[in-house]
This record gives C-alpha cells, structure tokens and sequence, in this order.
C-alpha cells in the first residue's frame, strides 16, 4: 500500500521540483503560483495601481532579537509582506508564499533594479513558535545562497503586540484545535500578500489564485516605470511633505502606541528658525487665497506686524508670568494644540473648546467657535481676560504691565504713530501678526488654480470630486472659482455639541497608560476621578434663540493635515474620524443642519476624501513656523513689574 | 477617593501580568536526541557529527507533502553525489504506531538507500517534534484510519550537530543544493 502512495505521487513530486504546470496534479497543488501563469500580462506601465490604503505600522522583533517598527524595516523600498508561521503545512498557504517569494527572490540576482527597490518581508503571526532564533534560521538561508535582494524573516514579541498589526492588515486567524481540544496547533488563515511602497500605501493585495511571481514582478515593474514617467510628482509630492516638516510637537508622541517609543523631544536650543517678511507675505498672499480683508483703520505695517509677533510670544502677558497666546497656538502644531482635545490654560485650568487654528484667520468675519466676536482686534483680549486662559484681572492690568516692561519702551509708539499701549493698539498689534498668517499655495491649489495637473494624487483628484458632489462638504467649506477659503462663515449644528451636552459616552474609554499599554477603562471610574464637563451650548450662548443650540463655526480646511484634533471640542482625533463621523450623518437631535445625511461613502471614498484634505497643506507653513521660531520668547526678568512681587530679594 | 484609585491599580496589575504571561520565554530550538532506526537499532543524531544533516519529519502514510518532500531531498542528494559522504538525510516519522522500522526500511529505501528513517515511542517522538517545534495533528477518519497534519520544513544541521537553518516548505530543488553547497564549502 506504502509503495503505490510512493509511485503516484512522486511523480507529482518531482513534477513540482521542475515547475512544470501541465504535470501538476491539480488535486494536489492548485494554485498557480506554483506553476506558469496561465494568462497572458498586460504590459508593463500599461495599467494604473492605485493605492488601496495606507500600510499600518506596527511593533516587530528582527532576527536579532531587536525591536523595529514595521516603517524602519520597510527601509523606504517597496516591500511585499506576507503574514506566515513556519510550522504552516497547507500547501497552498504559507509554502505557496515562499516558493513566490523565491522565485522573486531568483529574479533579483537577475535584477539589480529589483534587488535594490523591491524587499521581502515574512512576518510570522506564530510568536510562541516563532521566536527570533527561528526567524534567524530561516534567515540563514540566503547566508551563502543568493546575497542579492533582501528576504527578511520577521516576528513579534507577543500576542498582543502582533494583535493591533493583524487589525489592521485584515488579517483573520482562526487558531484550530484538535479532537482532544488542545489548542495552538495550527492556524487557519486567508492568504494575502500585500505589495507596499515607499510611501507605505498598497499598491496591491495578493491572495492564493493572484499570487504569482511574474504578476507581481509586473506590478512592481509598473510602479516604477510610472514613478519614474512621473518623477517631477515624486519630487514636488516629497517637496509637499518637506513644506511641513517644522510641523511637530516639540516632543513628539509619534508611535505612542507602540512599546518601542522612545521619547522624541527636540531641544529647546535647536528650535531655531529663520525670521520671514510677513507683511510682504500678508499683501500677497500665496496662491488660492484672496487678498485679505484689512480693517481701515489698523492698516498693516512692518512694525505692527513685529510688535504683535512679540506680544504673541510673551509669557508676561499672563496673570503669573507663564501663559503665552502661542501655548495654545503652537506655530510648530498647526497654530493650535495637536495634542489636547481642549486646551488647557493657566495653572492648568481647563478650556472648554479646541484651540482653533490661526492660520488663515485673517478672512473669518466670526471669531471663537460660537462666532462671538467680529475682529481680531477685539479677539484677542478674549483669552487674555478669559480666567481659565491667561487669567489677566482687567484691562488696565495688562495695559499698566506692559508699560512697565523695559523691552516694549518706544515699540507702541514707534509702530502707532506715537500712540502708546492702549486696549486699542495691544489688540491691532496683535491681530497685525495673526492676520499676517496667511497659509496656501498647497498641491490643491497649483492643482486647482495653476492647472499643474501632477500636482495632487489620483486618489485627492477622486476626492475632490466627492468633496464637491457626493459628500456635499463644500456645502459649508466652500470653494471659489479664483481662490478657495474653504468655510462659509456660518455656524452649524452637526450634532457634536448635542451629543456632549447630553453625556452620551461610549461605555469604556481606551487610554494609553503607557508606550504600548493601552487599557479600557469604564466611563463610571473616569467620570469619578474627571473633572465634569463644561457645559457648552454654542451659539444659543451669543443670540440666545433656541434654534441656535449647538451650532459651531464652520473652520476653514487649510493646512487640516496639521490641526488635528478636530470639531469644536477636539472630540475627534484623525481626518479619517471626521470623515466617518459625516459619513453617518453626524449625531441626529431635533436641530441637526439639514445639508448632514448619512452619504453612504466607500472605504476608497472615505480614503480618497483624506487624500484630498492632505493636500490643502500650504508651501508657506514651514516659512511661518521658522519665523515664529524666530520671534523672542517674552519671559519674565529682572526689572520687570512682577519680578519676586516688587520685592527685594535677590534671586540667585 | 480611595475606591476608584484601586480599581485602576488592579486594573494595570492584571494588564502588566497579561503582558508578562504573553510573552514567555521559549527554549531554544533543536538539539540531540535519541531515536530507533529503521534497523531497529538506536539513533542518536550526535553519531552524525561531521555531516551535514538534512532532517525532515512526516509519515509513511502520507499521501502528499512527506514523498514530495522526500523525493525533493533524494533530488538535493543525486545533485550533490559527489559530495554524499559529507551529507545525511534524516525522516523522523510522527506516526510510530504505524510506522515501525520494517515499514520506514521500505520507505526511506525507495527514495534514497542512504537516508535514515526514524521512529520510537510516542512519547519519543513528541519530544523531538517539540524540540524542533514541529507541530502535528491526528484526523480521525472513518473505519479507524487516520491520517495526520504535520509542518514540513526541512531542518539543516551542520557538521558540529547545530541547527544552522531551517528551509521553509515549498523551497525548490535548487535552492535547497545552493544552501546545503554553502554550508559545505564554507566548513571546508
């Protein structure tokens, strides 16, 4: 009986050895990454790969036993990861992944293109199996055989380090137990290899009846024919990136998540920037933007413009020395707070909005998010009075302050025609500075207004047109035919505001306690220890008309890839959130805006609309941020009115 | 004030142990061991020092992956005749309750009449498998048969008995010859 096994199939055994499809035993192996491709290729370049999401991120352990992100092993190349375990025996799952994998492999040493753009990647979802050491014996296979191209064999630490990575890669393991119910004796999964690009978007999903080598090798081929037809797009997109790379929290909480965080803080010394000529800037402002609307009484000059920088950053403006207007319009965190919902100002008191963005604010005729005040010279003496803010007692205070304090000696008068501080000339200086911060010229706009049709993405394009059909935001964050502020000035109810004011909370709040240690914790413990919200009926508060509760203003999307989080309350942290948040219709209460409906969008819908957001990105953000860099950090001194309360003391 | 502050404490406790628990450690991967041959005579892997072993686990019975993979390792071996004295395939069979060393004498022989076929206890052979963390799975079958899910790498061991690499199943003929010619040339 053993030998009629042996004689049928080592025919087909040896079948498999010479590749060859036509002698394969269709019963035995089926899938075509084992044999020829049974159909013809398109040509290279002859046909578009769009990207299909981005590639998540996440923590893995290297053969060596270290720590990597999934992004630093990615290496900037393109990157074909396949999810294995080396005890798998389905010979259509994981063997079929590597015998591909080796046949690209193979290709490589032919390639010297391929070796160098493309990399493998198997990562095992096996980590009590796969340990390091195992991944580094498979490793050792390409140790004298084949050093071109790379093959790296990946693993993780844990289970609930490779749970989040599995998420969000959709990859579904089913842990099988046998008849005596042991677990963990193998797994069933669905077969997907994912192709990457440097860019960490997908480019293409494999799974058993795709996944052959010479499609594969195709698609690469055509991404980097298209890349290099299109290598002016690569340079400006990169360009694009670069125009906002001074913008990022100073310690930085990127990959939080992950255990392997480590801390990313930037030296205060090196925060360093280049001063900018604002006004020049302010009386052209980049492309998409109209000019801005100046009050005709606070025209704008260098020295105004100059003063008011000074002031923005002057911690003396604050009741106790500490709080400046920029510690909650951070330059280097879109003008606002990345990283709080709801500022919080002086002696850590809590605010209870989101700080808004001051970029652009100059062309908003409705200031705060209820729209309660018309100017920015008015504005500004909101936060310096507000208690929970820069907490300042009164008017004269500040006025009488800052008369006291050597470095503005002259300044008021020198930039007011004479006149000094005054509740008036504080708040035009002031508003000078802000209204100088305009922000455009983004791939949008050279898209859009300077007809540079490589200037966004397929997939921005796509959104764009869902931006303005489909989805109906331009609606509210409109779009002109010669520039774009993308708001309408007007206040909307989208059912935020209703769902705080009457507590509606999910159950369990997920909080990271530390670097990859995120716990549920209940509502009811959070609610003992939190201090209560505020109570917050938006615009009602201003006009006191009922049908005016929760209504908010509507923010301008420029530069919105930088001023997360988003909604009046912050209660949203990525475009992607905002983007199912509308997808659903908002939150529905009896005064909810008509133009919010649930619209039905697709995931590449939702992903294209992203997109189209993250290139409203203006050229100028790393111009303004260097400058406000630039700008002197007013800190109290010697000599100043409050230094040690009048008191004689030396301080040493 | 004191109630909620200890829930959050246990709360973190029984996240760090979780964490803690998830990540055991494992031992390292193979090693020696001692088996019957398919001449009834005991087997220890140390008496092959000095050979590159090639190590693959399966069952007589097994009607697809073990004589593919077999007959892919007699293919590594004629390629690489002249060097055969250097060089020993290994079958650790997973079914010992069939596989005893009369059936495994016929089995082995027909692929390669060098190779060894290996069998023991039940227990025995758990134990390797373990150690080279091969996992294997009984199906029951009507009538009593059964038939047995395996992994099916194939398990390299330099001259000196140390596990040096592991080829994932599905590897070609001729990749398996590149990496089994590297490690001899580069033990001299």
């Amino acid at each position: 009986m053993v030998l009629r096994f042996i004689h049928s199939f080592l025919f087909a055994a040896l079948a498999v050895t010479s590749v060859d499809a036509d002698t394969i035993d269709a019963s035995i192996i089926s899938a075509p990454g084992y044999g020829e491709l049974g159909y013809q290729l398109p040509e290279i370049g002859s046909y578009e790969l769009p990207s299909l999401g981005e590639a998540s991120n996440g923590e893995v352990l290297i053969a060596e036993g270290e720590r990597r992100t999934l992004y630093e092993i990615f290496d900037d190349k393109y990157v074909l990861l396949a999810f294995i375990y080396s005890t798998c025996s389905d010979v259509n799952g994981c063997p079929l992944t590597s015998h591909v994998f080796y046949k690209i492999k193979s290709a490589m040493k032919r390639d010297n293109t391929l070796a160098n753009r493309l990399k493998l990647i198997s990562l095992s979802f096996d980590p009590e199996v796969d340990t390091p050491s195992v991944m580094e014996l498979y490793g050792n296979n390409f140790r004298y055989a084949g050093n071109a191209g790379e093959w790296q064999f990946v693993t993780t630490a844990s289970h609930q380090s490779l749970e989040p990575i599995l998420k969000s890669y959709n990859q579904v393991i089913l842990r099988e137990t046998d008849s005596s119910g042991r677990t963990n004796v193998g797994y069933s999964h669905v077969l997907r290899v994912f192709l990457i690009d440097p860019q960490k978007n997908i480019r293409n999903i494999y799974s058993v009846d795709f996944l052959h080598h010479d499609l594969i090798i195709n698609d690469v081929k055509t991404i980097l024919q298209q890349e290099q037809k299109s290598g002016e797009f690569i340079k400006t997109a990169t360009v694009a990136q670069q125009t906002s790379q001074l913008s990022k929290p100073g310690d930085s909480k990127l990959g939080y998540e992950l255990s392997s965080y480590v801390t990313d803080s930037q030296d205060l010394e090196l925060r360093k920037g280049e001063k900018a000529d604002l006004l020049a800037i302010a009386n052209n402002p980049p492309l998409g933007l109209p000019a801005i609307p100046v009050p005709a009484d606070n025209p704008l000059s260098r020295g105004k413009i100059d003063l008011g920088r000074k002031l923005f950053y002057d911690r003396r403006l604050s009741l106790n020395d500490t709080f400046s207007c920029a510690m909650c319009h951070v330059p280097e965190q879109g003008f606002t707070s990345n990283e709080l919902a709801m500022a919080v100002g002086i002696e850590g008191r809590s605010v209870r909005r989101n700080s808004p963005t001051v970029y652009n604010s100059a062309y908003s005729n409705l200031l705060f998010h209820d729209g309660r005040e018309e100017n920015l010279e008015q504005q500004a003496w909101g936060p310096l009075l507000a208690n929970n803010e820069m907490a300042n007692p009164s008017i004269g205070y500040v006025l009488n302050k800052i008369r006291q304090i050597d470095d503005y000696h002259g300044l008021f008068e020198a930039a007011f025609d004479g006149r000094g501080v005054s509740m008036e000339t504080l708040g035009m200086a002031l508003a000078s500075y802000q209204r100088a911060l305009v922000s455009a010229d983004s791939p949008f706009d050279r898209w859009r207004y300077a007809g540079d049709k490589t200037a966004i993405t397929d997939s921005a394009k796509r959104g764009f047109e869902i931006f303005t059909g489909k989805a109906g935001c331009v609606a509210c964050h409109s779009i002109g035919e010669q520039s774009a502020l993308f708001m309408d000035d007007q206040l909307h109810n989208t059912g935020i505001g209703y769902r705080e004011s009457m507590g509606i909370y999910p159950d369990k709040q997920q909080v990271t306690v530390a670097p990859g240690v995120t716990i549920d914790i209940d509502r009811a413990i959070i609610d003992q220890v939190g201090e209560k919200p505020a109570t917050d009926v938006g615009r009602y508060e201003v006009t006191q008309n009922p049908h005016d509760r929760w209504k908010y203003k509507t923010p301008s999307l420029r530069n919105v890839a930088l001023t997360a989080p988003y909604m009046h309350n912050g209660s949203l942290s990525t475009l992607h959130e905002v983007v199912d948040f509308y997808d659903q219709g908002g939150v529905p209460n009896e005064l909810l805006d008509p133009l919010i409906r649930p619209l039905g969008l697709s995931p590449q819908e939702k992903m294209d609309l992203v997109e189209f957001m993250e290139s409203l990105t203006g050229s100028n953000v790393d111009t303004l941020v260097a400058d406000a860099f630039a700008a002197p950090v007013g800190d109290v001194g010697k000599g100043d009115p409050s230094w040690v309360h009048g008191s004689e003391v030396e301080v040493r | 004030m004191m109630r909620p502050d200890k829930k959050l404490w246990l709360v973190l406790l029984f996240t760090t142990l979780s964490v803690t628990m998830a990540s055991a450690a494992t031992e390292e991967i193979g090693g020696d061991f001692t088996l019957t041959d398919h001449n009834n005579a005991t087997f220890r892997l140390s008496q092959l020092q000095g050979k590159l072993v090639l190590l693959s686990f399966g069952y007589t019975y097994c009607p697809d992956i073990c004589p593919t993979e077999l007959a892919k390792l007699a293919l590594v071996f004629d390629t690489l005749k002249e060097q055969s004295d250097r060089l020993q395939g290994v079958f650790i069979s997973l079914d010992p309750g069939r596989d005893t060393p009369a059936v495994l004498s016929d089995y082995v022989g027909y692929f390669n009449s060098g190779f060894v076929g290996l069998t023991g206890s039940e227990s025995a052979v758990d134990r390797v498998a373990r150690q080279y963390r091969v996992k294997y799975r009984r199906h029951e079958k009507a009538g009593g048969d059964y038939s047995i899910d395996h992994s099916a790498n194939l398990y390299l061991i330099d001259q000196m008995g140390v596990l040096t690499a592991v080829i994932p199943y599905g590897m070609p003929v001729e990749h398996i010859v590149d990496v089994v010619r590297g490690q001899l040339s580069s033990n001299g």
